[in-house]
């Protein structure tokens, strides 16, 4: 079927995107080939980690061919587009794409994944099954990255649980049970409205005339763009079909009210999986209790999962609500960044993974806070400071995942050695672990943003974003950013300085393995910071195009 | 000339390159490569800045690929401005500012808007794209960053070398120098950054620095406790300023520092935000240059986010001298300087509280100096002074007057931390020291530092007594050394301008300045020697300290400021050629560095005002004459006060006479211990409170809810089990029951089933005869 112009094919006709999120699925098989012919442990932990490297060259080549300037009927051009019918009868279609908003993110999961294989090399019990699931989970999320029809999206997007759920229940710590369970119920049970609210928008869509699952279709829509075979915005054809089953006669005739609810479906689907508070709780439980590679890629990838979320579905598709509850947004990141800061600095005597995991919640009420800057009341901002903040969460998003991959990689790292994570054991560790201090330290304040690490970038284009709309909002984030800096500081001091802790004075430093599975990351982290385009120039026609509706006053 | 203003760039690359190399590559291992490899880099790139300088001062311009050369540098902005901008297609903004140049022309002072030089080399590259614009970064040079370069790579060369003697004992020198250098280079990068972004990330990366090599010994609970203190309260300025750039950023559009349009300079822009209020009724310049200077009350320690900076001594003392005193504290005032005409925008509002700020500041700090005994805290709190001689400078106007008094102050105070240093470093290699020094290392730097245990050392450390006086002289005003034409310019300044008030203050300032200083200079190198029986410092930590030094081993291997080895060589007393000569280097500069800036009309005279592009100062002198008496009792006083120290074991005179004062002078007006009841307290309190949230309300909410679904659950199988299962289940139970029934008549016997069947015939024949019959 010929395609509009806002989607485009893969230019050579290669199957780029399907053969990304196939290849992890492949080393699954791979893994399981390895069972039957009985390999040995060792050896189907290098493979696939060496296998982890085929996506990274596909997506390396799906960057290289990216075009993150081009745009077209008011949107940022879809790329490397597969779009097969599927099953008919619901009109679902097979319908892969890439564009400025996915791809950093695609490019972070496929670099996360083998650092989360190489932090797992310790792994002995049913290693093999270990790295099975670090694939399977490399996929659902590829595939939920890439996937632009909803029933894909939604499955993907269920699917990424299952791998992550088994990664804690089996190799966690003493609470794994308990964090698993939480874990999985929480975030499944939070999208249960979005399910179906789904089942509302093909019905209105039916009712309209043409059903369908087509996120794109439906932002187009929600944004007002044409759309061929609609009338109308997403408002009007929800509004029409509410009016039609009779429910606006007893609720009220009011479009925006169902928008509203609409609204808040796909927001708490996607603020839980973004920790947003108030539904934080499940992520100190879920990052302290995973394994060491189920943290990086929860913390590093699935956070963000959300956050994507809320870009791809959320402001496109209900700008309107958006527009009317970014006050209120707002100030739930808000909450969030001062309750993550805090929350982090009430464990700086305790757990240094749950410490990790407040300042993450932390770090995600920012882009919570970007979002919510990007859709709020014009109030004189441009559409500059708007691009500028949502630039800013993609950057924060890459630069997040990087740093607190590698903070949960030391923190394991560090736990291999002394069997504990608990601060008030240890003392003086630089003294005998230089490079380990050395490398903790960048990973540490990359993390809390420090200039010249990428960090930095996304939080200080977030400012500058929020601040044309929420000023108060941004003044008072910075509460977070000098609590979240002090407890990490503490984290660093309990660890590393003082006078040696004797009972630790045999442990080894940093080890080559370790050594060089952080490397790339600090390069990243180092990189990015002093020259953040080739990520920011990604975002920035699409994010440019996607905050024009709010221009606007909307309702 | 055009080489030095074409690659300017690179001036902080070479301080870039040793830290990488020392970090990155085995030479860290050996602590003389890595030294002299930093020391050689930071010479080059002082060769850069000299040469750099050289050419902006004949007024040399680098744009596009193209040298211009201007008259005189700073008289003749109208001339160049097409030349400069005309390529760049923006000659219509070229005759904008040519008028609003116009217009300010002669009035320098007051309400005016500073007219800055303009910029000799402005280099950008594309860093990120913001929408449909994008943001750049980039050199800016013009004459005062020229002159600031020259500072930052002499004083730092200086450092380097003298690092090369103090630290030579450090087992961790290499990564000492490694520090340094990134220290360097931050400065460096960010006295050339062409806009506020870069600025403050370089910021930042000293803040990094700083903290580092203030916890550089960072087994000691103190030093890592000063350094978690200076990075966070310096970050609390730090984070107002990043919300006053974001503030800036959102109403210019840009960061970029120039004067065109969409610059941050702009008259029209500066007019605009001057006379457009926000939402608190501040007008826009109002609320930007008072949150940019919430960054410089942190940086540049001026009261109430002062106190990490006397903590901060606990850092090597190279790193007192590089950061603490010379380059990194006085970025806060530089920022000041560089962002004047946002401070000038609303008519005075903002400088009027910076005026306020730095003068409170230059007395308060003044007035703790005179209780202290530690010659590095004496030395800080001198530090603290003066960054609020120069803060209530550019608070009252004086723009070149702060600019000076920055560059002359980094020299002289540069010159006398590294002669403390050298007072240290002799003082721990006394005997009575060394003994301290085995039982607790710590313990005995701080007595080492006690100036009730020194004396007499003029004739001891010959070198360092006389390059030391120097910057004494320098620091307390007296002509003709560095410090007297810098401040001299500051009060005149204040005089002329009817800023009576801050005259008065900072006169006092001065006065305490000469006091304290003379205190101290006459307590360390005249008087009998006392550090034969020293006063000890008696170390709160040493029980924490001495739990885990249960070895003796790793305790003399790691690092320490101090040197064994001296003890038995007879004369313990001794200099050290490499620190020496950074001294006399120093010691230079400030007998000579006010000659840069001489208030009279002849050749030579004005320099740097001239160079700046600013109005010449006028020299007063009645002014002058008053500071000189100011500072000449101010010495009298201190001579005969210092008098009083015979042993180490005297107490100190205002001690004797007036000693609820003394105490709370010397306990630094409680202002610690008052935030660590309030600030701190609030901010653990709040940490427990929301862990509290989290754990007992939302938690249990999302718990509640769980066991509510099983409680569900369990209802619903109990509803299932009894009511629903039990009807099914009887049919079922049924079934079973008569199959079992069934199955018992199931006996495999042939003679039964002959009976069932015999019985099943005559049922049959029953049923026949009797109902169809």
């Amino acid at each position: 079927m010929p395609l509009p112009a806002y989607l485009m094919a893969a230019p050579d006709g290669v199957p780029w995107l399907t053969l990304l999120v196939l290849a992890p699925l492949a080393g699954v098989l791979l893994v399981g080939l390895a069972a039957l012919l009985r390999l040995d442990d060792r050896l189907v932990k290098i493979g696939v980690t060496a296998w982890m490297l085929v996506p990274i060259g596909l997506a390396l080549a799906v960057w290289a061919g990216f075009d993150a300037r081009s745009t077209a009927d008011g949107q940022g051009v879809i790329q490397f587009v597969e779009r097969v019918p599927w099953v008919q009868a619901i009109r679902v279609d097979y319908f892969l794409g890439v564009d400025g908003l996915s791809l950093p993110l695609v490019l972070l999961t496929v670099v996360m994944a083998p650092i989360a294989a190489l932090a797992s090399f310790n792994v002995s019990t049913n290693a093999r099954v270990h790295f099975a699931l670090l694939l399977l989970l490399e996929a659902a999320m590829l595939g939920y990255f890439l996937a632009l029809d909803f029933f894909f999206f939604f499955i993907f997007w269920e699917f990424s649980l299952v791998p992550a759920f088994f990664l804690i229940q089996v190799w966690g710590r003493e609470n794994r049970r308990y964090a698993a369970f939480k874990f999985f119920i929480y975030t499944m049970a939070g999208s249960v409205g979005m399910l179906l609210l789904f089942q509302v928008f093909y019905l209105s869509t039916r009712f309209a005339g043409q059903p369908t699952f087509d996120l794109i279709a439906y932002g187009r829509l929600g944004q007002g763009l044409p759309v061929a075979g609609f009338q109308g915005d997403l408002q009007q054809i929800l509004f029409a079909y509410i009016d039609h089953l009779g429910v606006a006669d007893v609720l009220g005739r009011f479009p925006l009210l169902y928008t509203s609810i609409a609204f808040w479906a796909i927001f708490v689907a996607f603020a839980i999986k973004l920790a947003v508070w108030p539904f934080h709780t499940w992520l100190p439980d879920a990052y302290g209790e995973a394994p060491t590679s189920g943290s990086i890629m929860l913390s590093a990838v699935m956070s963000k999962m959300g956050a994507y979320g809320m870009l791809r579905i959320l402001l496109p598709f209900t700008p309107q609500a958006a527009q009317y509850f970014a006050p209120v947004i707002g100030a739930l990141a808000l909450i969030g960044i001062v309750a993550g800061a805090f929350g982090a600095l009430s464990y700086s005597n305790g757990d240094i993974k749950r410490l990790i995991g407040y300042t993450s919640i932390n770090h995600m009420g920012y882009v919570m806070l970007a979002i919510a800057a990007a859709a709020a009341l014009p109030g004189g901002a441009t559409q500059e400071s708007r691009t500028i903040a949502v630039n800013g969460a993609v950057m924060q998003m890459v630069a997040h995942g990087l740093s607190t991959g590698g903070l949960f990689l030391l923190a394991g790292a560090l736990y291999e050695r002394a069997k504990t994570y608990d601060l008030s054991q240890f003392g003086g560790l630089r003294v005998t672990m230089p490079t380990f201090a050395g490398v903790m330290g960048v990973a540490m304040f990359a993390n809390l943003g420090l200039p010249g690490l990428a960090g930095f970038v996304g939080e200080f284009f977030i400012f500058r974003g929020a601040w044309a709309t929420l000023p108060l909002f941004t003044l008072l984030a910075t509460i977070g950013l000098v609590i979240t800096a002090l407890a990490l500081l503490v984290m660093f001091q309990r660890i590393f300085l003082g006078p040696l802790n004797q009972r630790w004075k045999a442990l080894p430093d940093l080890n080559p393995l370790e050594f060089w599975t952080m490397a790339p990351l600090l390069a990243l982290l180092l990189a990015l910071g002093l020259y953040p385009a080739p990520i920011m120039e990604l975002a920035n026609a699409t994010a440019s195009q996607m905050v024009s509706v709010f221009m606007n006053v909307l309702s | 000339m055009a080489f030095f203003l074409q690659y300017a760039w690179l001036i902080p690359v070479f301080p870039v390159i040793s830290f990488a190399v020392i970090t990155l590559t085995p030479i860290r291992r050996s602590k003389l490569v890595s030294g002299w490899l930093a020391i050689g880099l930071m010479m080059v790139a002082t060769l850069f800045a000299l040469g750099l300088a050289f050419g902006v001062a004949q007024g040399l311009h680098w744009r596009d690929g193209q040298l211009i050369q201007v008259e005189a540098a700073g008289a003749a902005h109208g001339e160049e401005e097409d030349a400069a901008h005309g390529e760049e297609g923006a000659a219509v903004h070229g005759e904008e500012e040519d008028a609003a140049h116009g217009e300010e022309g002669d009035a320098a002072h007051g309400a005016a808007i500073i007219d800055f030089p303009k910029a000799n080399v402005i280099q950008r590259f594309a860093w990120a794209p913001t929408g449909d614009a994008v943001f750049e970064m980039g050199v800016y040079i013009d004459p005062l960053v020229a002159a600031v370069l020259v500072m930052v790579t002499i004083t730092a060369t200086c450092i380097h070398l003298f690092s090369l003697g103090y630290m030579a004992t450090n087992p961790r020198q290499s990564r000492f120098f490694s520090f340094i250098s990134l220290f360097a280079a931050a400065m460096l990068a960010m006295t050339m950054a062409d806009n506020l972004l870069l600025f403050f990330m370089a910021w930042e990366v000293m803040g990094l620095c700083s903290y580092l090599l203030i916890g550089f010994l960072f087994e000691r609970p103190q030093a890592y406790r000063a350094s978690l203190k200076a990075f966070i309260t310096t970050r609390i300025g730090d984070v107002l300023m990043l919300i006053g750039i974001v503030y800036l950023y959102t109403q210019a559009g840009s960061l970029a520092f120039g004067m065109r349009e969409g610059e941050v300079f702009n008259p029209e822009f500066l007019a605009r935000i001057g006379s457009e209020f926000n939402a608190l009724g501040m007008s826009h310049a109002t609320a930007i240059a008072l949150l940019l200077f919430a960054g410089t009350i942190g940086k540049s320690a001026q009261f109430p986010l002062h106190v990490w900076l006397p903590d901060a001594m606990e850092g090597p003392t190279p790193v007192s001298a590089l950061i603490h005193a010379a380059t990194m504290v006085s970025a806060g005032v530089f920022l000041v300087g560089r962002m004047f005409p946002i401070f000038q925008a609303d008519g005075g509002a903002a400088l009027f509280w910076v005026s306020v700020v730095g003068a409170f500041t230059a007395l308060f700090a003044a007035s703790i100096a005179v209780a202290q005994f530690d010659i590095k805290r004496i030395l800080a709190y001198s530090t603290l002074s003066q960054l609020g001689f120069m803060v209530a400078a550019l608070g009252i106007g004086g723009w070149v007057a702060g600019m000076f008094h920055l560059l002359t102050h980094a020299f002289f105070k540069a010159l006398l931390f590294l002669g403390s240093g050298s007072v240290i470093h002799a003082m721990e290699a006394t005997p009575a020291i060394e003994k301290i020094h085995h039982k607790d290392e710590y313990a005995a730097q701080q007595t080492a530092q006690d100036i009730r245990n020194m004396g007499d050392l003029r004739r001891r450390l010959p070198w360092t007594f006389w390059t030391y006086t120097a910057g004494y002289l320098a620091l307390a005003g007296i002509v003709p050394f560095a410090g007297f034409w810098s401040k001299d310019e500051i009060l005149a300044d204040a005089s002329l301008h009817g800023h009576w008030v801050v005259y008065i203050v900072l006169s006092v300032a001065a006065f305490l300045t000469a006091f304290y200083m003379t205190r101290q200079w006459r307590a360390v190198f005249f008087g009998e020697y006392r550090g034969e029986n020293p006063i000890e410092f008696v170390n709160p930590e040493a029980q924490a300290a001495h739990g885990h030094h249960d070895d003796h081993g790793h305790h003399d291997d790691h690092a320490h400021d101090s040197h064994a080895g001296h003890m038995n060589t007879g004369n313990h007393w001794h200099e050290n050629a490499p620190m020496t000569a950074a001294l006399v280097v120093l010691a230079s500069f400030a007998v000579t560095g006010g000659f840069f800036n001489l208030p009279f009309p002849i050749p030579g005279g004005h320099w740097l005002s001239s160079l700046w592009g600013q109005e010449a100062a006028k020299f007063n002198v009645v002014v002058a004459g008053m500071s000189l008496l100011i500072a000449g009792v101010g010495i009298a006083a201190g001579w005969f006060y210092a008098n009083a120290f015979k042993t180490a074991h005297d107490r100190d005179p205002l001690d004797a006479r007036v000693p609820a004062l003394f105490n709370v002078l010397n306990r630094k007006y409680m202002i610690d211990e008052i935030y660590a009841a309030t600030v701190g307290n609030l901010t653990s309190a709040l940490a427990v409170i929301w862990s509290w949230i989290d754990r007992q309300i939302l938690d249990r909410i999302v718990n509640g809810t769980g066991i509510f679904t099983f409680f569900l659950s369990r209802m619903n199988f109990i509803v299932d089990d009894t009511v629903l299962n039990d009807g099914p289940d009887a049919v079922a139970d049924g079934t079973v029951a008569s199959g079992k029934a069934v199955r018992r008549s199931q006996t495999g016997k042939a003679q039964d089933y002959l009976e069932m069947l015999f019985a099943g015939v005559v049922v049959l024949a029953l049923v026949f005869l009797y109902v169809f019959q």
